[in-house]
């Protein structure tokens, strides 16, 4: 338990499957510098319908990324071709964990990442100085702090750059002349400052449309990446899949052995959903919340109620409890939102109620808490 | 997948070879691959009979088809109408079925066709008529369920099942078309004759035993395979090698006939009309949802032509790129920013996807997600879909096809290609064209313009008028041009097909349906309406007999509204005839006053109308009355006085009806003017409930004899009295209705009005214009305007130094 950190990396939480893959993969033809091959890193994030064999042992493939498969094929060629990858859609849709799952796979490192936020400046992008060393020796390759765009120039990986849009419009424009000459000038260092991208480097940029939409991206920026929209799930079956296998990872990480709920899950999946729709599997219109009402806080929501049920209860996920978390999710933009979950527990839940009886009733009977 | 297809086991049940007497060889409709495969094993098989699935009442078409120049898409249009009550019952209008059977380049059927008229072999079909297929088929089932446009050949039974799905699950592709195009498109491509044969007839076997026996029952299926079996036998006993091309999910079928299902009868052949028409590429694309084969027919036939080409092994490479380049410099017309270097990295990704997806050569999917991934800049929303949008288009394609010469086209189809030609109509643009028409300055014109009307009339979906006078509403008659829209559908022809029982020309079509269409209208309205769509078509050969039949449901007819909206339409034509060049065609005048008269015969009696119907009425009475100022019916206005006299005479009376009435009265002969004044005041001065419609009673007077108020200070005195005498509340119920007969005036007379109203309250310069701010407090708040601007100044000032 010392060593245990809360989040483990992609590619060491799948470190098995990797080497299995790797082992598998030896007579695939590769782009250079490509740790899988375009097919087994589709095999590494799709998952296979049988085992992989490798060396003497078998090792499961399990699907990691459930949605939209001809996106991830997609995203595997922009990334062996000449443009960078920008994931864009709703927050919570799964671009920064598939971003993630694409660079563990190819370069074997997800962590080379810059955060885009409003405070981004251009040298936590490409390189900053070791002051110290810049002082008493001037500039000079060991006085330089490399930053991520500069590693995954120098290594031949792959550079993550989350929230690419959240950053001012001049810094986004650095990336310009790296992505098209794949070549970074570094002044200070003379005739050696240039820096020759090693094959095997691009950027994944993910952008949420929420915030700052991309078209406020420059249109030479935008020229020098593929675009792919990540939609939200259109499945409820799935969507709950979703829920169970992320909160299950979670709990194991945790420590929390309890058995997962279907029921609970299939009440968050479904809320969830129609909530997003505006509408609900018998056809009732809704009043969509303005609040984001994607998978990623379903599953907070659904993490939640289980560790209160396991540390504060006797283990069993309380309907009363979900509902309580799911009014802090939701209320977070206006008190409208709370009236148009209200409501629709007062139409749709209730209507469910009736008919299915079950957990739909405990929910249903939970609404108190959404005053 | 490629084990489960390759089939071993299907080769023992269905065999294909190539010294067998009878070959069968298993099509999916509009399939490139099959249509190749075919050619080859045609070449090879070398047959002297070639039988196809299709109904055979087109069998005598069949040299239409083949012909060298007819060019496709082309289809068949079968009709049947179900006169004898075989497939429907009870008394209303015997139903109508229809459909079409379309043919591309690439559909396996037309090269087939092709082939055997090459070789000088009988080729033909060996369906069951259109009509029999339909008494085979159960109620709502196969070819008889409701549908806009049914196809005859459909592929749903290849599609549409579970196994199906759950192959795509397997394969992990997202539909029933992407899996076709990889295993049997690109990849079949690629495999010998016996191999892909028996690849197809493996997926179809798995199919047909995935679709319950009792769905091909009530569908038609197995009735059509004993029929076809039988056709063949006949065949096999004349010939020595016969080629047998049909549906591959039919094949088991024709080699396991179950005779008990032939059907019992077989129909004349002319009660089921059939024809050839023209086709475009958009109708035969399975996106526009009639299941008439394979998706984005023009990319496919663009392949057909390349597999013929120079290099037919990179012929989807070759097509993929082409159409990657046609849709960046068509988004570039756009204005979109495209560069060539976009459409360098698309072909790439669609290369390298197809690689990954362990196709042969990339397709129409890899074609889709390369312009997704490299053309789409932002997100994949609406707005930013464009490039697939473009590209949908363009896979779709936009050919239209042609018939050869003396192929069998009904005379009113030829007459209206005629007539095209004639006022330089397109034909063959795909997109909508604008033409406007002088319709009264030039004779051509107005030929075009009666043209577009008898589409309009029968329904043809070919022309829209878009401006002009309309005479069948009352509406826009001061217009003196029309504007039409016009496109060429596959519509047009069906339809013109469908009329073509009526008649030669499209006159003769026109006059044939609008007799029968008066012949069964009930309602002098209806008769009239008709009257005036004959007129605008300027059929003017039937005008006698529609006039005949009108005059019937003018005396038959007692309904007010629907004679007074009669009256309105041949009034129009009265007054029309002339600048519309129709003068003599028919002796309108006599019409209208045949109904005048009868209008006047039922005025009086329309004393008790409701709320509801007093203002049609009105405008009833307000249209007789200018009909007679006209100089020709001036004769008319004594008997129309004479009958509105009885009307106001009557007692009840809608107060409207009455006020309106007597405007006109007053109209005629001022002497009325005294009846006005009582009038007005019985309902002023009368119980409350009559002093209530008193306003209802000025709103029916303004709106005939506004003048009164104007002309007459006397009236507007006593009305002055009469509302002055009123207490408050009284006034108040009254005021909404007071509002709406004062409507009738406009702004300067309502100021002259009450500037008249003002001077009897001895109000003589009294200002009618409040101000809505007071003098003091304007100048008040422009000083403090004033104020803030220079203070403004001089903070800006202050701002630029600092």
């Amino acid at each position: 338990m010392e060593n245990a950190v809360l989040r483990p990396q992609a590619e060491q939480r799948y470190r098995e499957e990797l080497e299995a893959l790797r082992l598998w993969d030896q007579e695939n033809r590769k782009p250079q510098n490509w740790l899988l091959s375009p097919r087994a890193v589709r095999l590494f994030i799709l998952g296979s319908r049988t085992p992989v064999r490798c060396g003497g042992q078998t090792v499961t493939i399990r699907k990691k990324y459930l949605g939209n498969d001809a996106l991830v094929e997609r995203c595997i060629i922009t990334l062996a071709g000449n443009r960078g990858l920008m994931l864009v859609g709703e927050p919570g849709t799964a671009k920064t964990m598939l971003s993630e799952l694409l660079s563990a796979a190819i370069s074997g490192c997800s962590t080379n990442t810059v955060q885009g936020t409003a405070g981004t400046t251009e040298d936590m992008i490409k390189y900053s100085w070791n002051y110290a060393l810049l002082l008493a020796n001037g500039p000079s390759r060991q006085a330089l702090v490399p930053a991520p765009l500069y590693v995954g120039m120098e290594k031949g990986i792959l550079t993550r750059f989350e929230e690419l849009t959240r950053t001012p419009a001049e810094v986004q424009d650095s990336l310009i002349s790296v992505l098209s000459d794949k070549v970074l000038n570094i002044p200070e260092l003379g005739d050696d400052g240039l820096l020759f991208a090693r094959p095997g480097f691009n950027v994944i940029g993910t952008a949420n449309t929420r915030d700052k939409g991309v078209n406020e991206m420059s249109s030479a920026l935008k020229r020098r990446f593929n675009f792919e929209t990540v939609q939200p799930v259109r499945d409820v079956a799935l969507e709950k899949q979703i829920i169970l296998n992320e909160v299950g990872a979670l709990a194991d990480a945790a420590g929390i052995t309890q058995p997962l709920d279907q029921e609970a899950a299939e009440l968050l999946a479904t809320t969830y959903h129609e909530l997003r729709e505006g509408v609900s599997a018998e056809g009732q219109r809704l009043e969509k919340p303005a609040a984001v009402m994607s998978t990623a806080e379903a599953i907070s929501v659904y993490y939640q109620t289980m560790m209160t049920a396991w540390y504060y209860g006797d283990g069993r996920m309380d309907e009363g409890c979900l509902v309580e978390n799911l009014v802090g999710a939701v209320a977070k933009e206006s008190q409208e939102d709370m009236d148009k979950l209200a409501s629709y527990f007062s139409t749709v839940v209730r209507e469910k109620a009736r008919r299915e009886g079950g957990a739909w009733t405990r929910y249903y009977q939970a609404r108190g808490q959404l005053k | 997948m490629d084990a489960l297809l390759s089939g071993e086991r299907t080769a023992e049940v269905i065999p294909f070879s190539l010294d067998a007497p009878v070959l069968y060889y298993p099509v999916r409709h509009h399939s490139p691959a099959c249509a190749r495969h075919l050619e080859q094993v045609i070449a090879r098989y070398d047959p002297q009979c070639i039988l196809v699935e299709g109904p055979e009442n087109a069998n005598d078409l069949l040299p239409v088809l083949t012909n060298p120049d007819t060019r496709a898409p082309v289809a068949l249009y079968y009709a049947y109408r179900d006169e004898g009550r075989l497939l429907s019952e009870g008394d209303g209008e015997p139903e109508q079925f229809c459909c079409y059977y379309p043919f591309l380049d690439h559909s396996p059927e037309l090269v087939a066709l092709r082939a055997a008229a090459e070789r000088g072999i009988p080729g033909r079909f060996i369906d069951l008529g259109y009509a029999e297929i339909l008494l085979a088929t159960q109620s709502a089932r196969g070819l008889r369920t409701e549908a806009e446009k049914q196809n005859y050949a459909s592929d749903r039974y290849l599609a549409a099942n579970r196994f199906q799905q759950r192959l795509c699950e397997k394969a992990g592709l997202r539909s029933f078309e992407e899996f076709w195009e990889k295993y049997f498109e690109t990849a079949g491509m690629g495999l010998s004759d016996e191999a892909f044969v028996r690849q197809m007839n493996t997926y179809c076997l798995l199919s047909r035993q995935n679709t319950p026996e009792v769905e091909l029952r009530e569908d038609g299926c197995l009735a059509r395979e004993a029929h076809m079996a039988r056709r063949v036998q006949e065949a096999a006993g004349q010939y020595r090698r016969v080629l047998v091309v049909a549906g591959g999910f039919h094949i088991w079928g024709l080699l396991h006939p179950d005779p008990s299902h032939l059907p019992p009868r077989t129909l004349p052949a002319g009660a089921q009309p059939v024809y050839p028409m023209r086709y475009t590429m958009p109708a035969a694309d399975a996106l526009s949802g009639y299941a008439s084969g394979m998706p984005a027919p023009g990319f496919y036939a663009q392949v057909w032509q390349a597999l013929h080409g120079e290099q037919p092994e990179r012929a989807w490479s070759d097509v993929v790129l082409d159409y990657l380049v046609r849709t960046g410099r068509r988004l570039r017309r756009d204005g979109d920013t495209i560069s060539a270097f976009d459409e360098t990295c698309a072909f790439q990704q669609a290369q390298m996807l197809a690689h990954l997806r362990e196709k042969p050569e990339p397709g129409l999917y890899e074609l889709r997600d390369a312009v997704l991934s490299s053309f789409v800049k932002g997100e994949a929303s609406l707005s930013g879909m464009g490039p697939l949008r473009v590209l949908g288009e363009l896979t779709t394609g936009q050919a239209v096809g042609q018939l050869c010469d003396g192929a069998l086209i009904p005379p009113l189809a030829t007459d209206f290609d005629k007539k095209c030609a004639c006022f330089r109509l397109l034909r063959n643009a795909a997109s909508a064209q604008e033409i406007t028409l002088s319709i009264f300055s030039q004779s051509k014109h107005r030929a075009a313009s009666r043209f577009f009307h008898q589409t309009v009339f029968l329904e043809c979906g070919f022309a829209r008028r878009t401006k002009g006078p309309d005479l069948l509403h009352g509406r826009d008659r001061n217009l003196i041009r029309e504007s039409w829209t016009y496109r060429w559908t596959t519509a047009v022809d069906v339809a013109l097909i469908e009329h073509a029982v009526s008649g030669a020309t499209m006159e003769e079509a026109c006059a044939t349906e609008l007799r029968q269409k008066m012949a069964v209208a009930a309602k002098a309205q209806q008769g009239a309406q008709l009257l005036v769509q004959g007129f605008l078509m300027g059929i003017g050969d039937v005008a006698d007999d529609l006039a005949g039949s009108m005059d019937r449901l003018l005396l038959a007819d007692g309904d007010f509204t629907s004679l007074c909206q009669a009256c309105d339409c041949l009034s129009t034509l009265e007054e029309w005839q002339t600048q519309y060049g129709e003068q003599g065609s028919y002796d309108y005048p006599a019409l209208l006053r045949r109904c005048f008269a009868r209008v006047l015969q039922l005025l009086p009696g329309m004393n008790t109308v409701d709320d509801h119907g007093v203002l049609g009425v009105q405008q009833a009475c307000i249209l007789l009355y200018q009909v007679t100022g006209r100089a020709a019916f001036s004769a008319l206005r004594r008997p129309l006085t004479e009958a509105f006299g009885r009307l106001v005479r009557r007692d009840p009376i809608h107060p409207a009806l009455h006020g309106a009435v007597l405007g006109l009265l007053y109209g005629s002969d001022p002497a009325w003017k005294k009846s006005i004044d009582r009038a007005i005041q019985g309902y002023l001065r009368g119980t409350r409930n009559m002093m209530l419609r008193s306003a209802a009673f000025l709103q029916g007077l303004f709106c005939t004899a506004r003048d009164l108020l104007l002309v007459d200070r006397d009236f507007l005195g006593h009305i002055d009295a009469l509302l002055v005498s009123l207490d408050e509340a009284d006034f108040t119920a009254l005021l909404p209705e007071l509002r709406l007969a004062f409507s009738y005036f406009v702004p300067m007379e309502t100021d002259r009005i009450a500037r008249l109203a003002a001077e009897l309250h001895g109000a003589r310069t009294i200002n009618l214009y409040r101000a809505g701010v007071d003098a003091a407090a304007y100048a008040r708040a422009e000083q403090v305007d004033a104020w803030a601007a220079a203070r403004l100044d001089a903070f800006g000032e202050e701002g630029d130094e600092g």
